[in-house]
């Protein structure tokens, strides 16, 4: 058998089969020059274990940023700060008592109910947008007649009388607008209440987050110290040991 | 413990813990590869990190065909790969100057005395410098074979040759490192630890 450098390779690593070794061993019995590559590769083998890489703190994670709430990634303590101050303004706007009278037609806003005002129900119907539309339309109407008939003469509203019987009367829209903006009131002050729930439930996982942190910092900070002391302790014992063989 | 099929089959599930539990078992080897490969922590930090990056990104493509740690190897070593051609040189031995007696005495062992750990640091930069001068195709079959234990087949799959030539690459990188060693004046083994 001639030199075979494969072989040779793998019997260095031990990466050969049964029959090839039997095969290389009997060759390397009979060759000098194999048996020299075979003990100079396997001292070079011993010798590279010495080369070791660093050891740094790697602690790589992967974070899917796309979980993350989308205002957290823009979310500031000041940012926090204007945004509650916003949301107090808006609750003071609300609860602002505004009481605005016009031809007879009286429009409030707030949430205090006035003395006229029908009691808000627990659970507030759903509102028909066609039909708001439609009162509010009948509103302006019946604002825009009652000015004309202030100013001009009673041959307007006998102009008008015909289908004066149709139309509904100032008391009945008068209760309309009122049950139209209780209803608005309490839409709103349901979504204020889910507003803040959220912001408290942010609020919540936020600093959750933000202790973790501290701890997991605190953690680190705690093994720094101990892997310093004890390198302390490992130079006074060289110091100690080589004070003693002196 | 789970294996790392299983961990790859739930991270390919949006399980984001088991993907971080890969991450934490294979950075070391991922980081010693880049390392040995390039030569400078800094950069082999960023290659290890920008490894697992990739693999997350790339999780969806993954067969299952190779064993997840050849696959991240693959990926390493196209990266490492993709540095030396960026910084267009070849890869330095990059040791700390000096010894520190302190960190050495922190790395020692009960029955290793600072006299062998300084030799044995001496002898760590002798070998990266002999390192740095192969061709960059025995160098990475050596360090596939010598630090990760690979078998010739994973790294002639891995480099994409055939099995003869990293036999080849081996024995031809291995008989530089000897004479280069001998050169040094390090022609013998290591006395055992």
């Amino acid at each position: 058998m001639t030199c075979d450098k494969d072989l040779l390779v793998g019997y260095v690593y031990d990466d050969i089969t049964p029959a090839d070794r039997s095969r290389f061993e009997r060759h390397l019995a009979e060759c000098a020059d194999c048996r020299d590559d075979v003990d100079g590769m396997r001292g070079t083998r011993q010798l590279l274990t010495a080369w070791a890489p660093p050891q740094p703190d790697l602690g790589f994670r992967v974070v899917d940023s796309r979980s993350r709430p989308a205002w957290r990634a823009w979310w500031t303590p000041a940012l926090g700060l204007a945004a509650a101050a916003v949301l107090v303004l808006a609750a003071a706007a609300a609860v602002a008592n505004v009481r605005v009278t016009y031809g007879g037609v009286t429009v409030q806003t707030g949430w205090r109910t006035s003395a006229a005002a029908p009691a808000i129900s627990a659970a507030p119907q759903p509102v028909d947008a066609a039909r708001v539309d439609a009162s509010y339309a009948d509103i302006e109407r019946r604002i825009r007649q009652l000015e004309e008939a202030r100013a001009s003469a009673p041959a307007a509203i006998a102009v008008s009388s015909p289908s004066r019987a149709n139309r509904p009367t100032d008391d009945e829209l008068l209760r309309r607008v009122r049950a139209l903006l209780s209803q608005s009131e309490s839409r709103q002050q349901q979504e204020l209440a889910l507003r803040v729930a959220q912001l408290v439930r942010d609020f919540d996982l936020q600093r959750q987050a933000d202790l973790a942190r501290i701890q997991q910092g605190l953690g680190r900070v705690e093994s720094l110290t101990n892997a310093e002391a004890a390198s302390h302790r490992q130079a006074m014992d060289i110091l100690y040991r080589v004070a003693q063989q002196k | 413990m789970a294996s790392d099929e299983e961990l790859v089959a739930r991270s390919m599930g949006g399980d984001l813990d088991s993907f971080n539990q890969l991450v934490l078992r294979w950075e070391r080897p991922i980081y010693a590869l880049a390392y040995r490969v390039i030569g400078r922590e800094e950069d082999a930090r960023d290659v290890c990190q920008e490894t697992f990056l990739r693999a997350f990104r790339a999780l969806g493509g993954f067969k299952g065909q190779a064993k997840f740690s050849s696959w991240l190897y693959r990926i390493t070593l196209n990266l490492c790969r993709d540095w030396i051609r960026r910084q267009r040189r070849t890869p330095i031995a990059e040791m700390p100057e000096g010894v520190d007696l302190i960190e050495l005495a922190s790395e020692s062992t009960p029955v290793e005395s600072i006299e062998d750990l300084v030799a044995r640091r001496e002898i760590g930069r002798a070998i990266a410098r002999a390192m740095a001068d192969l061709p960059s195709e025995q160098r990475t079959a050596i360090i596939l074979k010598e630090y990760h234990g690979l078998t010739f087949q994973e790294i002639a799959d891995l480099l994409d040759c055939p099995l003869s030539t990293v036999k080849t690459r081996l024995y031809q990188g291995l008989s530089v490192l000897r004479r280069q060693l001998a050169g040094a004046g390090l022609n013998g083994p290591l006395r055992p630890q």
